[in-house]
């Protein structure tokens, strides 16, 4: 069986004595838009930073490629994050810094690429993603959408091959959120790109994603994993309950 | 990553040819990949410049391997053929790069942001534009302040009273320690030079009376106003600053609260009235300052010097004192709260108010001072 791009293995999230999640196995393949889903504070976010090595975990390990992130030195860390590129739920474009500037950093500090061929790529990651024209622009006088979208041209600066997005449609409106949704998919098929994205928003887990896992912040277990369609239908009664936006007993 | 093909592709290459005279063939190949050295587009330019071409058929199916560094590519020729008028075609295209290059052409093309003007003229205007746009800004912050403060004072500003009760900690207490040293420092420095320059005249003695005067004076309140210029100005600024990124200040507004009366009456008025009790324990430590050197160098007994102090200090001193004492505790946290609320909404000029709240705060200080001593020497004080 060829190695996951990402997997998990019997990992255990704890802030300190308060474990959050336990035993999670994760198993995620080339190509796929694999969902993280549950409700709020279950532990979606901890589990992302989990896998960025933003955050330690309590047991288990993180892989890259078959390869181990956890026991990674700093330098090895260093070099399987090269291959990530991470859209923040607040999309954290540096607000000192314009468009243009946000996406040329990655590129500056990780490729040997001269000025002006660094300013045609982040013109075109800017293009992909609709902002063409933006360059020089600053991240507060643009909109929600537009900032989302513009941390997603920072994302792929680096050809990434797997792209990791929290909350893609956090704190935009319906067709925002279903047109950022749309984007993710172009860019996943136009890059080849690998998505992890961590949502609680039905819409979006049911647009987009190719697998999904559900974790249950009340037994602190991964309940269900599958296709969303499936699991949405023939998922366990709390998977159920969360698609139909039921309130549990 | 975007990449389809063999192992170990040979390097990016551009291979061109003609097809009848009217049309230009690119055949690319190799590995494009953004790291390696890629032949630019200004090669396929240089050879429609030398012998032009109606149409640009673009062959890709020798390309082995790819990343966004072809994608670059051909979406540079497709925009320069474009603007030439050059038709170009492209049937062996990846379908995957076909895809990019669809998201890209899709890209709707906004307004410009305004260009910057050219003339040395044109910048002048600008920057006159500018500074008169400013000094109303602070006009108006003055203004508003003063509004603010004296609907305080009739019990009809709106702020929190436990913000004010931290702030008096903040800008009094906290402070203490570092005043003291400061004052302490500064009063043994003064009766150095003090010692220094008297003996020549044979008049060291009179070291308590000088230092007593100067520390009383003027020193106390000017070196406690910069020393809380670089705490407590600094900090008004950096927080003002930051509610200003997080759009507290805007949700402020938005309620109907006035952010002048909420956050800057209270800063105001926490340092104008903590000031003066700082100064008086200002005035304390330098005396000890000078105290110290006075007993030590000079062999003269504390009980003395301190009677001599006393002797030599008037009660007009120390009003004088603090009442420039008020002033400049108002200056620092005027400048501070001003230059807090004047920043842009980016985390970096978080940094740029807290630096020019202490610049301001200080030239601010320095200023009053001056003044005051004009005022002072022309009614005899």
């Amino acid at each position: 069986m060829a190695e996951a791009i990402l997997g998990v293995r019997d990992l255990t999230m704890a802030f300190g004595d308060r474990v959050v999640m336990e035993h999670l196995d994760i198993r995620i393949e080339p190509g796929e838009i694999y969902v993280v889903m549950g409700g709020s504070g279950c532990g979606k976010s901890t589990l992302l930073r989990h896998m960025l090595g933003l955050q330690e975990p309590a047991s288990g390990e993180v892989f890259y490629g078959g390869e181990s992130f956890t026991r990674a030195g700093a330098s090895d860390r260093e070099r399987m994050l090269r291959r990530v590129g991470v859209l923040y739920q607040g999309s954290a474009l540096w607000t000192s810094m314009t468009l243009a500037e946000n996406v040329a950093l990655p590129l500056q500090q990780f490729t040997k690429l001269r000025p002006e061929r660094i300013r045609e790529v982040v013109e075109l990651k800017l293009a992909l993603v609709g902002l063409h024209g933006f360059e020089e622009y600053y991240p507060w006088e643009l909109s929600g959408g537009m900032q989302k979208r513009a941390g997603l041209a920072r994302a792929i600066a680096l050809d990434p091959e797997i792209l990791f997005i929290d909350e893609p449609s956090a704190s935009l409106d319906p067709p925002t959120g279903r047109r950022l949704d749309r984007l993710i998919l172009e860019i996943r098929d136009a890059l080849h790109t690998t998505v992890v994205v961590v949502t609680h928003d039905v819409a979006c887990i049911l647009g987009i994603g190719t697998r999904a896992l559900f974790l249950d912040g009340e037994s602190r277990r991964s309940i269900a994993e599958g296709p969303p369609g499936e699991l949405r239908v023939s998922g366990p009664e709390a998977v159920r309950a969360f698609f139909a936006g039921g309130i549990l007993p | 990553m975007a990449n389809e093909g063999n192992a170990s592709p040979g390097p990016a290459a551009i291979e061109m040819s003609r097809a009848g005279g009217a049309v230009l063939v690119v055949r690319l190949s190799g590995a494009w990949r953004l790291a390696d050295d890629l032949p630019p587009v200004a090669d396929v330019e240089r050879e429609l410049d030398r012998e032009g071409a109606a149409t640009v058929r673009l062959e890709a199916s020798a390309v082995a391997d790819w990343d966004s560094g072809l994608v670059v590519f051909v979406f540079g020729l497709l925009t320069s053929c474009r603007a030439r008028g050059i038709a170009v075609e492209h049937p062996q295209l990846p379908g995957t790069l076909e895809r990019m290059l669809a998201l890209v052409q899709g890209s709707a093309l906004p307004p410009a942001p305004p260009l910057p003007p050219g003339g040395l003229l044109d910048r002048l205007g600008v920057r006159a534009l500018a500074r008169r746009e400013k000094l109303r800004a602070a006009s108006l912050f003055v203004g508003e302040t003063t509004l603010a403060l004296w609907r305080m004072l009739t019990g009809r500003a709106r702020f929190r009273g436990q913000d004010l009760g931290l702030l008096l900690e903040g800008a009094g207490p906290s402070a203490l320690p570092i005043v003291a040293l400061v004052n302490f420092l500064v009063g043994i420095i003064l009766a150095f030079v003090g010692i220094t320059q008297l003996r020549r005249f044979g008049a060291e003695y009179y070291v308590a009376d000088i230092v007593g005067i100067a520390v009383v004076r003027d020193m106390a309140a000017l070196i406690t106003a910069i020393v809380l210029a670089g705490r407590s100005g600094a900090a008004y600024a950096a927080q003002l600053a930051t509610m200003k990124v997080t759009q507290e200040v805007d949700a402020l507004r938005t309620l109907g609260i006035s952010p002048v009366e909420f956050l800057v009456v209270p800063r105001v008025v926490a340092l104008t009235l903590m000031m003066p009790f700082l100064v008086l324990f200002a005035d304390l430590m330098g005396v000890l300052g000078g105290a110290a050197v006075g007993t030590t160098m000079m062999n003269q007994a504390l009980a003395s010097y301190l009677r001599q102090t006393a002797h030599s200090v008037t009660t007009g001193d120390i009003i004088g004192g603090l009442v420039k004492a008020a002033t400049y505790g108002a200056l620092v946290a005027l400048t501070g709260t001003a230059r807090g609320l004047q920043a842009e909404r980016s985390s970096e000029q978080v940094g740029v108010a807290a630096t020019q709240a202490v610049v301001t705060g200080i030239v601010a200080i320095i200023i009053a001072c001056g003044i005051y001593q004009y005022v002072f020497f022309l009614f005899g004080l």
